[in-house]
Formats: structure tokens, sequence, C-alpha cells
């Protein structure tokens, strides 16, 4: 097994035993039984999508505030919209061409799905399809960052 | 102070999910209503996580919340990309 490939089993490794061990509160009998289910959660995680290349740790955790403050904007955004007493969209959508490995369109897809104004329907042929809510607000900027944040963390992936 | 956190961020979260079901009434297609529900609600359940947070013992019972919101995060961000792409299919065999 060659090396980026080691790497991001080992990290998937250590999210599913994190994770484990927040559940159970490391308690020893909790900790056996996880020696059982974490391996088994690694093989169906490898099945369900084949480690490739390693994500960019610090590349992940760089874009994390600025998911949080798109996130927040979002929200607000969509709740100013939901709560104005007129209505105020003008729904559309935008196609991108899209050139990421697999897991990450899924990943382009749930970030956009809470950026301000942008939603993920599935891609027709190598385009993601992306429904807009108000076609004058300039959401589509949001598309290419999020691209481009997600493209930076799966570097050297194969596609 | 500690239960005054508490009480002001599970209010904000609850607002966010008051606006996220106003929207998801008001809004006129299945698409822009996912937008409503997945953003709205997301805020909704991070600012009660949040306020909760302030009443933990432990780390470990921050952890937890923190890997609740996560783990609604994904899924709602899943599940609006499912259900708005059987929307489209939906709406193109028509």
């Amino acid at each position: 097994m060659d090396g980026p490939k080691f790497t991001a089993i080992l990290h998937r490794a250590l999210l599913l035993g994190g994770v484990w061990v927040v559940l159970t509160g490391g308690e020893a009998k909790g900790l056996a039984l996880g020696a059982a289910a974490v391996p088994v959660a690694l093989w169906m995680s490898l099945r369900l999508l084949p480690a490739s290349a390693p994500l960019r740790l610090w590349r992940l955790a760089g874009h994390l505030p600025r998911f949080l403050a798109g996130s927040l904007r979002g929200g607000i955004d969509v709740t100013r919209r939901a709560l104005a007493p007129r209505l105020r969209l003008a729904p559309g959508w935008v196609e991108v061409p899209l050139d990421l490995p697999p897991g990450g369109r899924a990943a382009m897809g749930g970030e956009l799905s809470l950026m301000p104004g942008t939603l993920a329907a599935g891609s027709r042929q190598d385009r993601l399809l992306v429904h807009v809510l108000d076609t004058d607000a300039g959401f589509e900027r949001t598309i290419r960052d999020a691209a481009a944040a997600i493209t930076a963390m799966t570097d050297g992936a194969p596609r | 102070m500690a239960d005054v956190a508490t009480v002001v961020l599970t209010g904000i979260g609850l607002f966010f999910f008051l606006a996220g079901t106003a929207g998801l009434m008001r809004f006129p297609d299945t698409f822009s209503r996912l937008h409503a529900l997945t953003k709205a609600d997301n805020l909704g359940l991070g600012f009660i996580a949040l306020g909760v947070a302030f009443q933990a013992a432990t780390w470990r019972e921050v952890a937890l919340l923190a890997l609740i919101w996560a783990l609604a995060l994904l899924a709602a961000g899943t599940v609006s990309q499912l259900v708005a792409r059987a929307a489209l299919g939906e709406e193109e065999t028509r």
C-alpha cells in the first residue's frame, strides 16, 4: 500500500475512533466494544468511498472559519427572506463545471446547501446543478469560492 | 451567568427554527423551501447546542453536543441534495 492511501485510511480510523471515544466516554467496556466496532465502521467507509489521497487537514481547518461565517450569513439571509412581509425571491438555476474526486462533489453540494442562497441538486454529466434563491443577489460567487476550497483540500486526489 | 447564556442562545436557536418553518410554509416551490429548511435549521440547532453547552459539566458533554450538531449538519447537507435531485427528476418527467 502506498503512502498517501495509507495516510487517508489512518485519518478515517482516527476520526471514527475519536467519535467512539466521545460516544462511550472512554470507559474500558466501551473501548473493548469499540475495538470491534471501529474496524467494521472503517471497512464500511472504505467500501462506500475507497480511500485515494488524504485531505489536507490544515486547509480543512483553515476553511472552517469561512465555512462557519458563510453558514451564519446563509441562515440569516434565508431568515430575513422567510419573515419579510413581502417575499423577495427570484429563484433560478446555475450550472457549474466541476472537476472533483469522488466524495468531493458530495462535500461541495453539502457545503453549498448551507452557504447563502445556493442549493445543490445533483449533477448532469460533469456539471453541478445549483439552485439559486435570488438570481439578483450575486450568490453565484460563493460557488466558485467553495469549489476552490474543496479542490485545495483534496489536492492530488485522482479524478 | 451560564444560565443567561443558555437562555439567550437557545432563544436565538428557537427563533431560527421558527424562521425555517415560516420559510417552509411560505416559499413557493420545493427547492426554495429546502433553502429555508437546511440553512435556518442548521443555525437553529447550532445555537441550541451552543446554549446547552453552557450547562455541560464535562468536556465530553461539550464534545457530544458538537458531534450531534456535526452529524445533523452532514445529514441536512446530504438529504437536501437528495430531495432536490428527486424533485428535479419529477419536474423533468412531468
